[in-house]
């Protein structure tokens, strides 16, 4: 038995295609090239294979990463260009690794997670971008409300301390934030909220149709 | 035109945008530049239902294989998805290359079931494309239309330019071919129509003009065009062997229906069920080969990744090399860590054994369709099941540790009494009974007796008959319902009668229908064939807003020697034949299989039949 890790883009139409839609397109991917995944026991055997972070439907991403057992070991190059061979436009392998055969998985260590977020503004508005996160950033609390499933119920949460870094760049008719900010089970900020809270706070009208995210990095730790 | 960006923001904002991205495994990407005849196909459904259909497969191979063809797919959006399209005057579009449908050349539906019609009509408004073949102008498509129900296709003939009946493989290249010499000539579309004609297996309606009598049917059909044919012979595949079968198909991304391998093993039947439209329509039986079935199924299975293999047809058990085949295709599947699956299989020890070694403990539900009560009515419908089948099949089942059972029974078949729906009950009963015999328990075993309601079909032996009126149907149903109320362990479920009825009307319509499709869909009409979007008010309305009388087509029984809407259309059976064995039913005597000898129906004056007295 070998573990191990792949990073891979996805953009384009792939957007669309849920976290559950992907694992399966990975499950029929490593079938067609004759990689063989480790199944788990039991009545309902599925294949050893899992995402650090679920990408939110929408989301591009150039730091995604999976994962998984096989029976045996492959060579990760060979791992990286036969999946490359096959995946559909708009997904592919960056990087292959193999991961100690035990050892806590990537979901229970993901801790941090880059992300840029283009929001379309008109050109005339001429906004001090650097000027409005100094402005954000240096407020004693950031409050959101964040709807909480379980209850039904907003509740006001401080979202200060998950965000480790926040820059604006103004590039032609958009705002561009990037941002590192927690992810994983601890402490998780969803770029959403971040969104939502600079906006409102910066003043900065936007069609959340008409902005993209795209997740650039995944940070790990222990 | 090409609609990425516009279709982008809107996709954020749809449940399920993965139904309208493409881009899945094996589609198809062709540089327009050489291309000559844009192929839209149509699926009158959402993306999950439509990629669940192997017709589909097939045509998109077969199109895309010809270099100057490019077929493209489309599908009805949901809810959500169209009422932002319309909000954002979004038109609809192709999978493919996200490019308007009315940029193509055809446009071409398959027409799977009657109640898809307002699905139809409703893409092509959203196409922005006039819903009347007489409105459209030069700059439009070609409207087209195949599949079963192409078999009776008059409530569509004011709508669609031409319907191609029979099988597909062959005539659609053909078609296209006709239309790349079409388009550099250079004449007007009525041109490319007047040259189609043609070809067999093509009708285009407006060359053909019914003369109605006062009371309602028809006195002549008029052609227009002298040089329409006068029958319209379906197009028959005589070797399944040698026509392409796709094996590299398209995977799709989310989850549809059916999301798996899929081989056809043969087409036609030849029971002769005389309810059923796909078994006379589909004559004669054609057989793929065992070694071409593993061959397909094997490259299927490499080229999509998919875990599950299944093999179509209307008859499973009846392919002549049945048990080598599924033997040798679970060979295939252990291999290669995919699972089989076997639908309608006959209930034999063979099928019992496999059904045994492939599902093993996690035994799923077992269905079996006696489709009638009693020996006298399945004498009546032509169904060669005994009551001894049935218990011999159930008492095996049952011992080898089934205990979910379905059963397919149909209400409202001609002669049917209420003695006929207590045999429904009776065979409910002794099941349980039996059940009890052979584990000594009542509890944790169901049987569920499911009823759908006789919907008389075009083309069939019982095409004359009336359906039962909406009152009949729910006393019947009432009745079945007492009966099995009080039975322990028996589940009762059956059909609502106004789709049934809706069903009724459009199968045996005429041309005089289609301003009534259009007005339902104008009211709100569309998706008809799932419950929860059906509205029975607004067809009605729709009914009585363009006049007419639904009990006309549904519950009037037809003379044998009236001039019946589809009677120019050419199944390869002849009306004799169907005529014969509605009386054999009145009669209640039995035909026999073609595989122990032919019974006459006419379709070997076309092609061979290879099954005839085989058994
Ligand atoms: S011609 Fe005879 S053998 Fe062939 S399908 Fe008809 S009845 Fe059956």
């Amino acid at each position: 038995m070998s573990r191990y890790v792949v990073k891979f883009y996805k953009e384009g139409v792939l957007r669309y295609i849920s976290h559950l839609d992907l694992l399966r397109l990975f499950k029929r991917s490593f079938k067609r090239e004759e990689i063989r995944l480790q199944y788990s026991q039991g009545f309902n055997p599925h294949p050893k294979m899992s995402f650090a972070q679920p990408l939110s439907l929408g989301y591009s991403s150039s730091g995604e990463y999976l994962e998984f057992e096989t029976t045996q070991p492959y060579p990760v190059e060979e791992i990286k260009e036969k999946m490359n061979l096959i995946l559909p436009e708009g997904i592919g392998i960056l990087s292959c690794s193999e991961l100690p055969d035990s050892g806590k998985t990537l979901a229970a260590m993901t801790d941090a997670a880059d992300y840029e977020i283009s929001i379309p503004c008109a050109e005339e508005r001429g906004v001090d971008i650097n000027q409005l996160v100094e402005a954000y950033l240096t407020q004693i609390e950031i409050i959101v409300l964040k709807h909480q499933r379980k209850s039904g119920k907003d509740v006001e949460l401080d979202i200060k301390p998950m965000i480790h870094d926040l820059k604006g760049f103004v590039d032609r008719n958009s705002i561009m934030l990037k941002c590192k900010i927690s992810a994983g089970s601890t402490a998780n900020l969803s770029p959403e909220l971040l969104l939502s809270s600079f906006c409102s706070h910066s003043l900065i009208p936007y069609e959340r149709t008409e902005v993209t995210i795209k997740r650039t990095e995944i940070y790990f730790t222990g | 035109m090409v609609l990425t960006n516009q279709l982008d923001k809107l996709l954020m904002k749809v449940e399920k945008p993965g139904r309208y991205t493409g881009g899945e495994w094996n589609s198809v990407t062709k540089d327009l530049s050489g291309i000559k005849t844009r192929f839209g196909f149509a699926f009158p459904d959402t993306y999950e239902i439509g990629m669940s259909y192997l017709g589909l497969q097939i045509i998109y191979h077969i199109l895309n294989k010809e270099d100057s063809v490019f077929c493209e797919r489309v599908f009805a959006p949901a809810s959500d998805m169209e009422a932002l399209m319309r909000e954002e005057k979004l038109p609809l579009f192709t999978l493919e290359t996200k490019s308007p449908v009315k940029d193509l050349d055809i446009l071409g539906f398959t027409l799977q079931y009657e109640l898809s019609f307002s699905n139809l009509i409703n893409m092509l408004d959203l196409s922005g494309i006039p819903v009347k073949s007489n409105q459209r102008t030069e700059a439009d498509p070609f409207i087209a239309a195949g599949g079963p129900c192409a078999f009776n296709p008059e409530p569509l003939a004011d709508i669609v330019d031409f319907f191609m009946l029979g099988d597909g493989e062959e005539i659609l290249p053909e078609v296209c071919k006709a239309h790349e010499n079409w388009k550099e000539s250079g004449t007007e579309k009525e041109e490319f129509l007047k040259t189609l004609v043609q070809i067999p297996g093509i009708y285009v309606p407006r060359f053909y003009k019914p003369v109605y009598r006062e009371d309602g049917t028809i006195e002549s059909i008029e052609r227009t065009y002298e040089k329409a044919p006068v029958h319209v012979e379906k197009r028959i595949v005589e070797d399944l062997n040698t026509v392409d079968f796709p094996e590299h198909c398209i995977v799709p991304f989310i989850d549809t229906v059916h999301d798996r391998a899929v081989v056809e093993i043969f087409r036609g039947c030849t029971r002769g069920c005389r309810f059923c439209q796909a078994g006379m329509i589909y004559r004669p039986v054609r057989e793929r080969s065992k070694d071409k079935i593993k061959e397909i199924s094997l490259s299927q299975i490499e080229s999509t990744g998919h875990e599950e293999l299944t093999i179509l047809s209307l008859s499973t058990s009846d392919h002549s090399e049945i048990e080598p085949l599924v033997q040798e295709l679970m060979g295939v599947c252990r291999e290669n860590n995919v699972s089989l699956s076997l639908p309608s299989l006959r209930l034999d020890s063979f099928s019992f054994k496999v059904l045994e070694e492939i599902q093993g403990y996690k035994k799923s539900g077992l269905t079996f369709a006696p489709e009638a009560g009693t020996q006298r009515l399945r004498d009546v419908i032509n169904k060669s099941i005994t009551d001894n089948d049935i218990y011999h099949a159930m008492e095996k089942a049952i011992e080898l540790g089934w205990s979910n059972i379905k059963l397919y029974f149909m209400v409202g078949l001609p002669t049917e009494t209420f003695e006929d729906l207590d045999g429904i009950a009776e065979i409910a009963r002794n099941i349980t009974d039996l059940n009890y015999r052979i584990t000594g328990k009542r509890g944790r075993f169901n049987v569920t007796i499911s009823v759908s309601n006789f919907v008389p079909k075009a083309h069939t032996p019982f095409q004359w008959f009336p359906q039962d009126t909406a009152d009949l149907f729910h006393k019947k149903h009432q009745y079945l319902k007492d009966k099995l109320k009080s039975m322990k362990g028996v589940t009762f479920q059956y059909h609502g009668t106004e789709v049934s009825y809706m069903e009724a009307v459009f199968a045996r319509g005429d041309r005089r229908l289609a301003d009534t499709l259009i007005k339902a869909v104008e009211l709100g009409c569309k998706f008809d064939g799932w419950r929860e979007h059906f509205n029975y008010g607004l067809w009605i309305k729709a009914l009585e807003e363009t006049g007419i009388d639904p009990d006309f087509y549904a519950c009037r029984e037809r003379a044998y020697e009236e001039i019946l809407p589809w009677d120019l259309i050419d199944s390869g059976v002849t009306k004799e034949f169907l005529l014969e064995e509605n009386q054999n039913a009145i009669k209640g005597s039995q035909s026999v299989d073609c595989r122990r000898g032919c019974i006459g129906c006419g379709i070997n004056q076309r092609v061979n039949c290879t099954m005839e007295g085989t058994l």
